[in-house]
């Protein structure tokens, strides 16, 4: 009480106590007559208290108070009747409210400190109980698939894709099939009785677009269920490939073929004598190159460059090949001789160890390889690039632009055995983790990873762009809300409408739109429980007692009863109709 | 006799009501024989059978007068039972009688033609129409039951078109009227030519192919397109026809065209050819190798099954004889045929021949090779398959044994400097072996060993021209009693019987694999040779000496090892010897492997370079030398990847059907077909489905998803192909990758 009185209808305050005023005086004058007498005075009081009881009625006056209401369950999906009956013994007549997806909780004025059963409330609700004292006690174990991941936002057409994904509660002679947007099976894992089991898909895409790929769990009598697995499948684009050698060989011959006759873009050079060298143009390189400039080197993705070439680079070429690694993220492979391993710190980035192995064995068939007898020393920066796990290249980031080579030699070799595919295999997974990595003016993400239709549906948009404007399908416009500490960080919320893949398009034709896909409200029930689970888990932590201090200092603003004020009013006006009864 | 006619007429309609009774029997059996057979003709039988049973069984013809009058006189009151009287004529009737007739006449009169006689005419159509219905029922369960057998046939028997293009409902559709396949085998395959209605056609190679169309309403324009090429079907009057020689598999479909130019299409179908397998043959009751001594009864029985699947033109033997060896070997070659003669166009024969050797004129040391060779009567070149080869040698009495020259450095060594390996291999099996032997035996073997290791060491002592104290080789007889040196020693290993008298350079033990030319040998040998004093010759490779000094040394560790080696051996300790073994082995290998350096003292002089010239080459003529080329690179299968994506699209009804979109799906069909050559089947549904999606009414999302999905199913992976991926390099990343470079 020591807080005072606060009018709830502050606002009000002034109009009142003027009206008030006005009937007080008309009251007076009315009875200006009786001023003489005693009863005069009497009424006065009278009407005086009738009329501030009724502002008072108006205003509400309130006061400070420290909250006593009391505690309340909340039940959400999937709570346990045990521990619901469980509580219902030890509280007697505790209030509960059964919990349903967007509706505001009516229960939360008259309790301050909640009994949370169940998965939760869904992340946007959880505003509602922010500043309550919560207990969340859990409920029911999920069954089913709980997590999904992959190794990749958008798998690359042609390059291996793995995708993980949880279980929980896998009964032994289920399988897990993972299957294509047709419903060809891609990869299937047998499931083992355990309590939850992880399990890894692999595939290579074959198509590029939006494709819906299915996760089905099967037993012998049929689909048990059957989960979309959204998956954009994108295609890369050829490089542009600058091949410098000394002296021709039988590596960088192939190893050209193999780059030419995919469609790459590629200038070699190779020096026939002194200053003078033999230039060969394929798919569409032009302008020789003499010496490396920032402005000759910018256009290439990729520079294969043999160790006599890297090592006899001159000052200003070696300059201005680095500064375009740094700042332009262009991939350097070294092709390596014997004396690429005996470089020194000053002139190699790489560290080698010896292993006296000079063969190396790939594949189903055997296929052995010579290679040099060193090993990548294990460094932080030091990438290796793995084919059938073994470490046959390595790379180190410089900034934006990598540095690599590798230990094979005479890889040739295989072309020449007529196994090419293999050839092929170990020279993509080599270029491909060198190559330099185009750069996409934005990048989305979602934050909601599991959209529904008229849910929230969070997303982030990473570009140095200014002025966006965000487009739905319907062509509705979405603000952005800009990040204060990085300001290449954009947030926005849509509220999708329909299922299936949807899109968000931005004024600026260099950002790709973007594709989401938003699940029915029966699709992946089970991933959504187990995020609303460690949402709330998150939210409120494992604890299932009350954090005491938060009802304790907790204080409301709590109205008088108005029941005072109306008896005083109708005890005043009765006086004030009896009296003049009374008189005569 | 009033009223006899009414009397006759009743009996009329009761035997007219039985026939009427009979028909309805007659015609339910009928129709339940028509409906389980289809065939009119079983039915029109069926319902006379039935007509006459039950005709006969119900004996309408029976009902006499009597009967009627019986029945009229107990079911009407109006007789007062005396409507027999009525057939009686008046003269024979009393008049008490005539009074009474005349009543009952008109009393009956209005009566009579009401009464109805007698009758089952309810359950005989019951039983017509519950025939019927069996009828039904079973022709149903009948359909049901051949439909799996009949339903492939009837189904796919039928060439259907399709417009290419949504037509109006009131144009007229030309329709097909009549197919019809002729397959003419090859003569030679004696198979009838086969007549069907299938346009999927499997039949042999070189098969002629008859297609027969007909039409109703006016076509133009009818051709045939096989896997892209069209051909035209030519008009007869009977209607179209197109005539051609299998010679590939493949997949065919029909166009043509109506008289408003609309296009129809039909499915697709496959031709798929089986080739004339070559005949097999097999010889039975014959091993691969035949050996006859001299004396032996040198004949073979040969015995052939030869089988093949459209008959055998002709078989024979093949039979080679050699003689010699190494290059004085001869050849010759011999057909002969079998004993039995060759029906032509069998399509299984069992074929017989003895082969007399001294018929071939062999000799001791002559081998025959022979194998049979069969046709069969493709055409227009046959088929030819051979048996395996067999061999038969009729063994030499004398054989000239392969000596090593001795010029050959590569040659040099004999055979059993491998032997140390085959002993440390007989020795590792021994300690394998050693739980389930007697140890008696283990001792036993173990000191074999010891005994083979003594030989070989004793061999290799030869070179080293140790003394053979022991007499230890078989055959070998001792020589210490001959005061010779150390280096005549070494020769006795052999020809110990010739020792004393010759002195043989190029015996076994070749002498030159001695280190040295002692002077005390040349000694020796100048009793022999008188010349040899001066014309000690050290370019003769006969004589040089091939191994170098340090090798003797080494050989002379290798023999003290195999001492040790021989020791443990004896002791029954093959497990301490086998380290001495290897070492042994090692060391002989080495001297074995530096041997061979020998060959490489042969080799190329260059001519001497001038220092002063060198590296100093006018280059001022030598220009860049510049090469411009250009691939183009599709990815595998880019068309069939692209329409997987497009149908995507068109499944989520996003937009709809193009032009373009049917062009990308004949690009597909088309880079699928090149394909699908070798599997026709696998891809018939695929190439279908991407057919199907050119006709209008097909292109429904449940036909693009089931395309789609075929489409996946067979399209192959992508190659490995490195390609620029994009990505965003946010501000933040940068920095810590530079922060990352400059602290590392």
């Amino acid at each position: 009480m020591s807080d005072g009185v606060v009018f709830l209808n502050q606002h009000l305050l002034w109009p009142v106590v003027l009206i008030g005023l006005l009937l007080f005086v008309v009251f007076v004058w009315k009875e200006w007559s009786q001023r003489k007498e005693r009863r005069f005075w009497v009424k006065f009081v009278a009407a005086f208290s009738a009329i501030v009881s009724l502002v008072m009625i108006v205003l509400k006056p309130s006061t400070h108070q420290e909250a006593t209401r009391g505690k309340a369950i909340i039940l959400t999906e999937g709570y346990r009747p045990a521990q619901l009956d469980s509580l219902t013994a030890i509280y007697k007549r505790i209030p509960m409210e059964e919990y349903t997806k967007g509706r505001t909780l009516s229960i939360l004025e008259d309790a301050d400190s909640l009994f949370l059963l169940g998965h939760g409330l869904v992340p946007f609700d959880l505003w509602q109980i922010q500043d309550k004292s919560v207990a969340f006690l859990g409920g029911k174990k999920v069954g089913g698939w709980t997590a999904i991941s992959s190794n990749r936002n958008e798998a690359i057409l042609g390059e291996s894709l793995e995708i993980n994904a949880k279980y929980s509660n896998p009964k032994i002679g289920h399988l897990a099939v993972l299957t294509d947007n047709g419903g060809n099976p891609l990869d299937s894992v047998p499931f083992e009785e355990l309590g939850e089991q992880v399990v890894t898909f692999r595939t290579t895409p074959k198509v590029s677009g939006e494709f819906v790929y299915h996760l089905l769990v099967k037993n012998e009598d049929g689909v048990l269920s059957d989960e979309p697995l959204p998956l954009k499948v994108v295609a890369g684009e050829p490089l542009k490939v600058l091949l410098i050698n000394t002296f021709p060989t039988f590596e960088t011959k192939y190893l050209k073929n193999f780059l030419t006759e995919r469609g790459h873009e590629v200038l070699a050079r190779t020096q026939l004598t002194k200053g003078k060298y033999k230039f060969e143009y394929f798919n569409g390189a032009s302008n020789p190159i003499y010496g490396f400039t920032s402005e000759n080197l910018k256009d290439y993705d990729l520079l294969i460059i043999d160790t006599d070439s890297y090592t006899g680079l001159g000052r200003a070429s070696k300059a201005a090949m680095e500064e375009i690694v740094e700042s332009n993220g262009l991939g350097v492979f070294i092709q390596p001789n014997e004396s690429l391993f005996r470089l020194g710190d000053s002139n190699s980035p790489f560290k080698f160890n010896r292993d006296f192995l000079t063969e190396i064995t790939f594949g189903e068939l055997e296929q052995t390889l010579q290679k040099y007898p060193f090993t990548f020393q294990e460094e932080v920066r030091t990438q290796e690039v793995l084919v059938d796990s073994a470490a046959v290249a390595a790379y180190v980031p410089v900034q934006m632009g990598k540095v690599g080579t590798t230990l094979l030699q005479n890889t040739y070799q295989l072309v020449l055995d007529g196994n090419e595919p293999l050839y092929a295999h170990i020279w993509t997974q080599i270029l491909n983790s060198m190559a330099k990595e185009q750069q996409n003016v934005a990048e989305w993400s979602s934050i909601t990873k599991y959209p529904r239709p008229d849910q929230p549906f969070e997303f982030e948009l990473y570009t140095a762009l200014n002025d966006l404007t965000v487009k739905t399908d319907e062509g509705e416009a979405i603000s952005l809300l800009q990040d204060d500490l990085m300001t290449h960080k954009w947030t926005g919320t849509q509220y999708p409408r329909k299922t299936g893949w949807n899109q968000l398009q931005v004024s600026h034709d260099s950002i790709a739109p973007f594709s989401y896909f938003v699940y029915g409200r029966d699709q992946l029930q089970s991933i959504t429980k187990s995020e609303t689970l460690k949402a709330n888990y998150r939210a409120f932590g494992k604890t299932s007692s009350f954090a005491a201090s938060v009802s304790a200092t907790k204080k409301e603003l709590v109205p008088i009863s108005p029941l005072w004020f109306y008896i005083v009013l109708l005890l005043c006006m009765g006086w004030l109709w009896l009296e003049p009864k009374l008189v005569d | 006799m009033i009223g006899a006619g009414d009397i006759k007429q009743f009996q009329r309609r009761w035997q007219q009501t039985m026939y009427v009774e009979a028909v309805f029997y007659a015609v339910g059996f009928g129709g339940l024989v028509y409906l389980l057979t289809h065939n009119l003709f079983y039915g029109i039988i069926g319902v006379a059978i039935a007509a006459v049973i039950a005709v006969f069984v119900l004996k309408p013809w029976n009902i006499s007068s009597e009967n009627a009058v019986a029945y009229i006189d107990a079911h009407l009151p109006q007789a007062g039972y005396s409507s027999g009287l009525l057939l009686s004529p008046a003269h024979e009737l009393s008049n008490l009688s005539k009074l009474q007739q005349y009543l009952i006449a008109e009393q009956l009169q209005p009566v009579l033609s009401k009464l109805r006689p007698p009758h089952n005419l309810l359950r005989a159509t019951l039983a017509m129409f519950g025939l019927i219905l069996l009828g039904l029922a079973g022709s149903f369960i009948l359909d049901k039951v051949e439909s799996p057998l009949n339903a492939t046939p009837s189904n796919k028997e039928q060439i259907t078109f399709a417009p290419k293009d949504s037509l109006s409902a009131t144009l007229k559709i030309p329709e097909l009227t009549g197919t019809s396949i002729t397959v003419e085998y090859p003569n030679y395959t004696k198979k009838a030519p086969l007549n069907t209605t299938d346009p999927n056609i499997k039949a042999v190679q070189g098969s002629r192919i008859v297609w027969n169309l007909k039409f109703e309403g006016r076509v133009k324009e009818v051709e045939m397109d096989l896997m892209g090429e069209r051909i035209s079907f030519t008009e007869k009057k009977t209607g179209y026809r197109l005539s051609k020689t299998l010679e590939a598999s493949g997949f065919y479909s029909f166009t043509f065209k109506d008289a408003d130019g609309n296009d129809y299409v039909s499915n697709l179908y496959s031709l798929e050819m089986v080739t004339d397998e070559p005949p097999m043959v097999q010889i039975e009751g014959l091993d691969n190798y035949s050996y006859f001594e001299f004396d032996d009864d040198k004949r073979l029985m040969l015995n052939t099954n030869i089988s093949d699947d459209f008959g055998i033109a002709d078989a024979y033997i093949v039979a080679t004889v050699s003689r010699g060896s190494g290059e004085s070997v001869k050849f010759r070659e011999e057909t002969l045929s079998f004993d039995n003669a060759i029906p032509k166009g069998e399509k299984l024969l069992q074929l017989k021949k003895q082969l007399d050797l001294d018929a071939l004129k062999m000799e001791p040391g002559d081998e025959l090779y022979f194998y049979v060779e069969a046709l069969d009567q493709k055409a227009p070149s046959p088929n030819i398959a051979r048996s395996e080869t067999y061999f038969a040698v009729i063994r030499d009495t004398i054989t000239d044994a392969f000596a090593v020259e001795g010029n050959l450095g590569v040659d040099l060594m004999p055979d059993y400097f491998r032997s140390q390996r085959q002993l440390i291999i007989d020795t590792e099996k021994l300690i394998a072996d050693r739980p389930n032997i007697s140890e008696k035996d283990f001792k036993f073997r173990s000191n074999e060993l010891g005994f083979d290791q003594k030989q070989l060491r004793l061999k290799y002592g030869q070179f080293m021209g140790d003394e053979t104290e022991m007499q230890a080789a078989p055959g070998q007889v001792s020589s210490t009693e001959e005061g010779d040196t150390e280096e005549h020693s070494g020769e006795e290993g052999e020809e110990d019987l010739l020792d004393g008298y010759s002195h043989k350079h190029d015996n076994e033990n070749e002498h030159n694999l001695v280190e040295e030319h002692d002077h005390e040998n040349e000694g020796q040998v100048e009793e022999e040779d008188p010349l040899h004093d001066y014309l000690h010759n050290h370019s003769d490779p006969e004589e040089s000496t091939l191994f170098e000094k340090s090798l003797k040394a080494k050989l002379r560790d290798a023999l003290n090892i195999m001492w040790d080696a021989e020791l443990y051996l004896r002791l029954y300790e093959p497990e301490k010897s086998l380290p001495h073994q290897y070492d042994a082995l090692k060391i002989i290998q080495d001297i074995k492997n530096s041997a061979r350096i020998y060959v490489h003292r042969i080799g190329f002089d260059p001519p001497p370079i001038k220092e002063e010239n060198r590296l100093s080459g006018d280059i001022e003529d030598i220009t860049n030398f510049d090469k411009q080329e250009a691939y183009a690179y599709q990815m595998s299968f880019a068309s069939t990847r692209e329409a997987i994506s497009r149908l995507e699209v068109l499944i989520k009804n996003e937009s709809s059907f193009s032009d373009t979109d049917s062009a990308l799906f004949v690009d597909a069909g088309n880079e699928l077909a090149q394909k699908a050559i070798s599997e026709p089947l696998k891809y018939l549904k695929v190439l279908q489905g991407l057919r199907d999606l050119e006709k209008a009414v097909n292109r429904t999302e449940e036909n693009y998803r089931m395309v789609q999905k075929n489409l996946l199913s067979v399209l192959p992976q992508v190659d490995d192909n490195p390609m620029k991926k994009a990505k965003y390099q946010d501000e933040i990343n940068l920095l810590y990758l530079k922060e990352l470079y400059i602290y590392e």
